[in-house]
């Protein structure tokens, strides 16, 4: 047993500094995939209707979404389709459906099509107008921006030393670039809400860089490798924690929810990308640091 | 064990939390809104009051009070004597119709549930011009009246700015809404009574007196008939009292027009138009003896369709309350913007509601476990759910004290901060218990470490979710409140008891 720590200690010495190099080269590639996101898109995210403007409709009524998409799309540009159902049952609980158009020209068609009248008892109606929805995104952008921003200065002023605050920062910032790409990956249009949980990851996310930056700097007790050792149990214990929470929530709210489940599917994301960026990108960065400083 | 005092400061105000929160589990409907100037409102009764029983029977759900209007109402229109049997006192109501107010089930608790638990609708409104601060509470004021005049009375209107310094009026309106809530808000509500190009008068309390609307001799629906189509139409008119400009106005004008011989019937050549923001909903013949005549009464018709009889007249009685409204309440200066409005349907809430508590309670349980199995300590993890439990109390408690409208965005605030509490008792834990044998400093010290690890994170957090609280025009702002109060609350209150109650479980 003692041999075997041994030789992971010995092989984390040797190979520590991959960690960075790995998490540069993903970021890099991460970058990429953004930038050429960005150049087919007009933006490194895909808009939901709640931040491009458009019309929303819930309609709790039972349908059969291709027959419906085939429906609506001989009138309709882009429609936008997807239905939730209760997790226990399966039974279809609703259809959402998504379009450009305001209100006024979607419910007819859809009224038509189910055959019944929409009102309160049977549906729900959001609609966004576009300039509105192209302001709201662009400050909720502004404000992750300040956050990420005003995230950093507190690092600074927490650590009052450059290169490790810098280390917190770059592994922060790799793990909302990483959780952004994923999230294209999946398709997933964000809405308002899914800017929020990129806020929250943010926060969710510095909690673990602070305590392992804390402990290196900051502890006396145990060797350097001991006190990373410390930190990484305490937190991959948070993390654990934090994923199995947004695992159940998940589960449980997706059906109900479309703004729960998307809020617990991207801070899941972040979250795994986390132990990848915190445990071994920021503990790569620490260690070299340390070693070069001298601390044992 | 005695308790230190962060840990009595916990609990003091987990249980001002729980008084504010003031659970109940008594049964009652209660009125959610009463219309102004109706039969209802004049005999007493008020929003707020719970109905314990009408006419003897006991009333203890909606479903129990829409049966009992059903019972009385649904064969013949008759008026009947309804005694309402309220916490405030009996009432007594002779009624035709069912009763002119809303209700609901009586709240279990003082905590609000936002828009979008409860059912209801949101706009958002933005004036096509910039308008200053005393123009924003004019228009509230007029948008507040309107809604009021109209019968909607749980309502909440503000003016909100965005982070670019744009002006909105920002309408809440809980649980059962009508369809046209478009109309009310956004219509700049100009309304003109027309006799060709010349204006006789205008909606707003310069040209009308008053309008009728709670006098059936004076208001109602006339007649309902079958239409060649099948589909059925009602009649409406109500008495419109003109003030004596107005009417004189309407003489001037009306003595210059001549008779109309090529229909039959004894009227003037040209109708009265009513015009409710420059489009014409009704045409109005005048008949011959108006001509040139200083008359303050005038009869304003109308009609509402339907595909049943149940339907036209539904349809008619909201077009005439929306037409008295405009009347009563007149114009705004400006034209209105619907820039968002979203009508939520109540369907969701109490299913979705469980499944969030199950949600809750199942992530307690799989965080205990992990918590658990990390360090093989019932106490530490009892210590752990009680602590974070307390920070979700006093963030409801808090709610409830302010009157905070719990929505969506507010629960992932809630959930935000059961997180980063969970993570940071973590870190309390293992730097409390860290058992290393070179080790010179005492648990005080350990504990200050932790602290300041968790002071970082507060202040990283609310570095973090400080510009949400002014972006988008504040419909994120429950998320950014309830997260922000809930770290402050961890910060200051729930983190130091937490880190005393560890102490005290050390050998």
């Amino acid at each position: 047993m003692h041999i075997n720590k041994m030789a992971i200690e010995n092989t984390f010495n040797k190979y520590h500094k991959a960690g960075l190099f790995l998490m540069l080269g993903l970021l890099i590639a991460t970058l990429v995939y953004l930038y050429a996101f960005y150049q087919e898109n007009g933006d490194i995210i895909r808009r939901d209707i709640s931040l491009t403007g458009g019309t929303s409709v819930t309609v709790y009524h039972p349908a059969d979404v291709s027959e419906l998409k085939t429906f609506l799309e001989r009138d309709f540009e882009e429609v936008s389709i997807r239905e939730t159902s209760d997790l226990r049952t399966g039974e279809q609980i609703s259809v959402i459906i998504e379009v450009k158009e305001s209100p006024e020209e979607i419910i007819p068609a859809l009224e038509e099509f189910f055959s019944i009248t929409l009102d309160e008892s049977n549906s729900s109606i959001e609609f966004t107008g576009s300039t509105l929805g192209a302001e709201f995104y662009k400050q909720l952008r502004f404000a992750v921006i300040l956050a990420f921003i005003l995230m950093s200065g507190v690092v600074f002023v927490l650590f009052k030393n450059l290169i490790p605050s810098l280390a917190v920062i770059l592994a922060a910032f790799a793990n909302m670039a990483m959780t952004v790409a994923v999230v294209n990956l999946l398709g997933i249009s964000v809405s308002g809400a899914g800017i929020l949980a990129f806020l929250m990851l943010i926060d969710y996310s510095i909690d673990s860089n602070i305590l392992l930056t804390t402990r290196v700097l900051k502890k006396r007790e145990g060797t350097l490798n001991q006190r990373i050792y410390g930190a990484f149990k305490t937190g991959i214990t948070m993390l654990v924690a934090a994923i199995l929470g947004a695992i159940i929530s998940l589960f449980l709210v997706s059906g109900f929810s479309e703004v729960l489940k998307q809020i617990f599917t991207i801070v899941l994301i972040g979250l795994c990308l986390d132990i990848f960026n915190t445990w071994v990108a920021n503990v790569s960065m620490i260690k070299w640091y340390a070693d070069r400083k001298g601390m044992q | 064990m005695k308790l230190t005092f962060r840990i009595w400061i916990m609990l003091i105000i987990m249980a001002l939390s729980i008084l504010a929160i003031s659970p109940d589990f008594g049964k009652g409907v209660v009125i959610k809104s009463v219309e102004k100037n109706s039969t209802e409102f004049n005999v007493g009764m008020r929003t707020g009051m719970i109905i314990e029983s009408i006419n003897g029977a006991e009333i203890t759900t909606v479903d129990d009070y829409s049966t009992m209007m059903g019972r009385l109402f649904a064969s013949n229109f008759s008026e009947k004597k309804v005694s309402v049997n309220t916490n405030q006192g009996e009432f007594i109501i002779l009624a035709s119709s069912p009763l002119n107010i809303t209700i609901g089930n009586k709240p279990r608790t003082n905590l609000k549930l936002g828009l979008d638990l409860q059912g209801g609708a949101r706009a958002l409104v933005e004036p096509e011009i910039e308008i200053s601060s005393e123009q924003m509470d004019d228009l509230i004021a007029v948008t507040n009246n309107r809604l009021n005049v109209f019968g909607i009375s749980d309502v909440s209107i503000r003016g909100v700015t965005d982070l670019s310094g744009k002006n909105f009026m920002l309408i809440e309106i809980a649980g059962a809404t009508p369809a046209d809530i478009r109309d009310l808000v956004a219509k700049q509500g100009k309304f003109e009574a027309k006799i060709g190009n010349e204006t006789v008068f205008t909606g707003g309390t310069d040209d009308i007196a008053d309008v009728c609307r709670f006098d059936a001799t004076c208001a109602g629906i006339r007649s309902c008939g079958q239409q060649s189509d099948g589909s059925s139409i009602c009649q409406f008119s109500f008495v419109v009292y003109l003030s004596q400009e107005a009417a004189q106005r309407h003489a001037d004008i009306t003595s210059k027009l001549k008779i109309d011989t090529t229909t039959p019937g004894r009227y003037l050549e040209k109708k009265l138009d009513l015009l409710v923001d420059g489009v014409i909903t009704d045409s109005l013949l005048i008949s011959e003896g108006l001509k040139g005549q200083v008359t303050t009464e005038i009869s304003v018709q109308g009609s509402g369709v339907g595909l049943t009889q149940e339907e036209a007249f539904k349809d008619a009685t909201a077009s005439m309350n929306k037409l008295q409204t405009i009347m009563i309440t007149g114009s705004l200066p400006y034209k209105l913007n619907i820039v968002k409005l979203d009508n939520i349907s109540p369907n969701l809430g109490e299913r979705f509601i469980k499944y969030l508590f199950l949600a809750g309670i199942l992530s307690f349980v799989g965080v205990s476990a992990v918590v658990y199995s990390r360090y093989r300590n019932i106490k530490y993890t009892l210590g752990m759910i009680l602590t974070v439990f307390a920070e979700v109390l006093i963030i409801l408690g808090a709610a409830a004290f302010i009157g905070w409208n719990l929505d969506l965005a507010s629960i992932a605030g809630i959930l935000i901060v059961i997180g980063t509490g969970i993570n940071q008792q973590i870190i309390i834990v293992d730097e409390s218990s860290s058992k290393d044998e070179h080790s010179g400093s005492g648990i005080k010290e350990r504990l200050k470490r932790a602290g300041f690890i968790i002071m970082g994170a507060y202040f990283t957090s609310l570095a973090s979710l400080l510009p949400l609280y002014w972006a988008g025009a504040g419909l994120l702002r429950g998320f950014a409140f309830t997260s922000i109060l809930g770290v402050t609350i961890g910060f200051l209150i729930t983190r130091p008891a937490f880190s005393d109650m560890l102490q005290k479980m050390q050998p």
